[in-house]
């Protein structure tokens, strides 16, 4: 092996090692939080693409990304009924709850004939839930090991039994009739929002209109301005993404650059000998920065294989779905080389400019 | 014969503190293409500031010094380096071989500082063959003999055909069974290739290797 940068990698095996993996910290994270957002936004918009409604009627503030209330009478379904151009009407309970260490969970409560007549959703097997510890479950929840018949805990104490098992995806993973959820929440004839399907989906702006004119102070929303992406719905996300990818360039630049200043700390008699050898400062600084994408070059690959494994291990244990996207996956990438070539390049520049003589006789 | 090197009055003065100490008082040399000179005098008498300012490591306080045409002392610092790369080989008391690489690895490296397609295996090989290293190229320098190290750096030194040696006490870490094997080397690499070489040595039966020999004392050639 006649390559000084491989064969210095080598020669300190450890250090290169530790080198590398902050390099592949810096990358995983880039990696993991940018597919978590991803992932999770991906899978809000399909399951909310398979609402056929188009209007959703609430409460100012009643909906939030990980709260709500149910705060809106019942009694309105029957006046949006008679609103002209409506189709029908449907009310929803959306309850968050707290689910274990790993965040927020949701269920619906909702009145399964009407519900599922609206939005074209289907059991596949089982039954639609009737008594207040039954709920229906999608199919992604189902293959987690909870067939029909089975129990699993949603929120509170108790334990509910899979009644059924429906599809396409549309909401909440997990519904129970409307009434239970009621009883539960202790909130009678109340609701989160109530689903609106119009005549004619081109009126469905002039329904909109008419409902907000005959019930104002409520807030009308066409669907698909409300499922919009996660991203641009949560407030500072990318902001927050951002930061993350630039403290991740700045610690793959810090240990890339502590690494490499304490390797040309060690070497400084091999650079007095490559200087007596009549290298140039260029010639110096290419060896040593090369050393650099080479250690970020590994970290990067190591980086990508951690992201995909903590990814994958993340999804098994608690169901949070990741997309890696190729654009954030190139951004990793020039993060993890760039962060390397700059971070390496002080050390590289303080080498070059090295007193031959001094070099030669460091001890 | 050709003047290889000459230095014109050459001084340098080394500021330590606030204390200038001269260690080159007005030195002037000429060496001829092919010669093999030998430079000695006690410790502390400016013998290896000389080698190192022949050689382009330092710039002198005062005077000039012109390799093969060239001047070293009007260069900027990147030009004295191009000048180096180019003209001159440096062999060490200490070897200073890349530790990590293999004997091959040194000398390629220095093929590849070189520059301007060096990679010449003709030349590697009949360098190794006069070097008797054939069989030690894919040793690293601590699998090989103190003596071997010496003839692997003694071969980086000439494998891309400086105009100058440069051999900083080259004998200074062998014992005398190696020390004479290196110094024979010096000789041959002398007749065969005409290779000019200036080489420190306080050992006189290396001293008696050279063609010719300075004698140094208090910053002054004696």
């Amino acid at each position: 092996m006649d390559s000084i940068v491989v064969s210095n990698l080598r020669q300190r095996p450890l250090r290169s090692a530790i080198s590398i993996l902050g390099v592949a910290l810096g990358v995983a994270l880039v990696m993991i939080f940018t597919g978590l957002a991803h992932g999770m936004s991906e899978d809000l918009q399909k399951r909310s693409s398979n609402v056929s409604a188009e209007i959703i009627f609430t409460r100012p503030g009643s909906m939030g990304i990980t709260s709500s209330s149910a705060n809106l009478s019942t009694k309105y379904v029957e006046l949006l009924q008679k609103v002209e151009g409506v189709e029908s009407a449907t009310p929803v309970i959306r309850y968050f709850y707290s689910s274990g260490p790993w965040g927020v969970d949701q269920v619906d409560g909702v009145e399964w004939d009407s519900f599922s007549k609206m939005n074209n959703i289907q059991l596949i097997q089982g039954r639609a839930p009737a008594a207040p510890d039954e709920i229906v479950i999608d199919e992604t929840k189902a293959a987690r090991n909870h067939p029909v018949g089975s129990t699993l805990k949603v929120f509170g104490p108790g334990l509910y039994r899979v009644a059924g098992i429906y599809a396409p995806e549309s909401g909440a993973r997990a519904k129970m009739s409307l009434k239970a959820l009621q009883d539960l929440l202790e909130a009678p004839d109340k609701c989160t929002f109530i689903y609106v399907k119009v005549k004619n989906p081109s009126d469905q702006v002039a329904v909109a209109r008419r409902i907000d004119q005959a019930y104002p102070g409520n807030k009308v929303q066409p669907t698909r301005d409300l499922f919009a992406s996660v991203e641009t719905s949560i407030p500072g996300l990318s902001v927050f993404l951002r930061v993350l990818v630039g403290l991740a360039a700045i610690v793959s630049a810090l240990v890339v650059m502590l690494a490499m200043h304490t390797t040309i700390t060690e070497r400084t008699r091999e650079i007095g000998i490559l200087k007596a050898m009549g290298a140039s400062r260029i010639y110096i600084i290419s060896e040593i920065e090369r050393e650099a994408l080479l250690i970020s070059f590994l970290g990067l690959v190591a980086g990508f294989i951690l992201a995909v494994l903590a990814g994958f291990g993340i999804h098994k244990a608690t169901g949070l779905i990741f997309h890696f996207g190729a654009w954030w996956a190139l951004t990793a990438a020039l993060i993890g080389l760039l962060g390397g070539a700059v971070g390496a390049f002080y050390p590289a520049a303080r080498a070059a400019n090295l007193d031959p003589v001094t070099a030669l006789s460091y001890e | 014969m050709a003047t290889i090197l000459k230095a014109d009055n050459l001084e340098k003065v080394y500021r330590v503190g606030k204390v200038d100490v001269p260690a080159l008082r007005g030195v002037s040399l000429a060496v001829q293409e092919g010669e093999f000179v030998g430079i000695m005098g006690p410790s502390g008498c400016g013998k290896s500031t000389m080698l190192h300012l022949l050689g382009g490591l330092l710039t002198p306080t005062k005077g000039r010094i012109v390799i093969d045409g060239e001047d070293l002392t009007a260069a900027s610092d990147a030009k004295r380096t191009d000048i180096r790369r180019r003209k001159i080989g440096f062999v060490f008391q200490r070897f200073n071989l890349f530790p990590t690489l293999t004997a091959e690895g040194n000398l390629r490296l220095a093929e590849r500082i070189h520059g301007n397609g060096a990679d010449d295996p003709d030349r590697r090989r009949e360098v190794l063959r006069m070097l008797r290293l054939q069989d030690k190229m894919h040793h690293k320098p601590l699998e090989l003999s103190g003596g071997e190290q010496q003839r692997v750096a003694l071969a980086r030194a000439v494998v891309n055909r400086p105009a100058i040696v440069l051999a900083d006490e080259p004998t200074g870490n062998l014992d005398s069974e190696n020390s004479e094997i290196v110094l024979k080397m010096f000789r041959e690499l002398n007749d065969r290739f005409n290779q000019t070489i200036i080489m420190i040595t306080h050992n006189p039966e290396a001293a008696a290797a050279c063609q010719r020999i300075i004698q140094m004392r208090d910053g002054h050639i004696v």
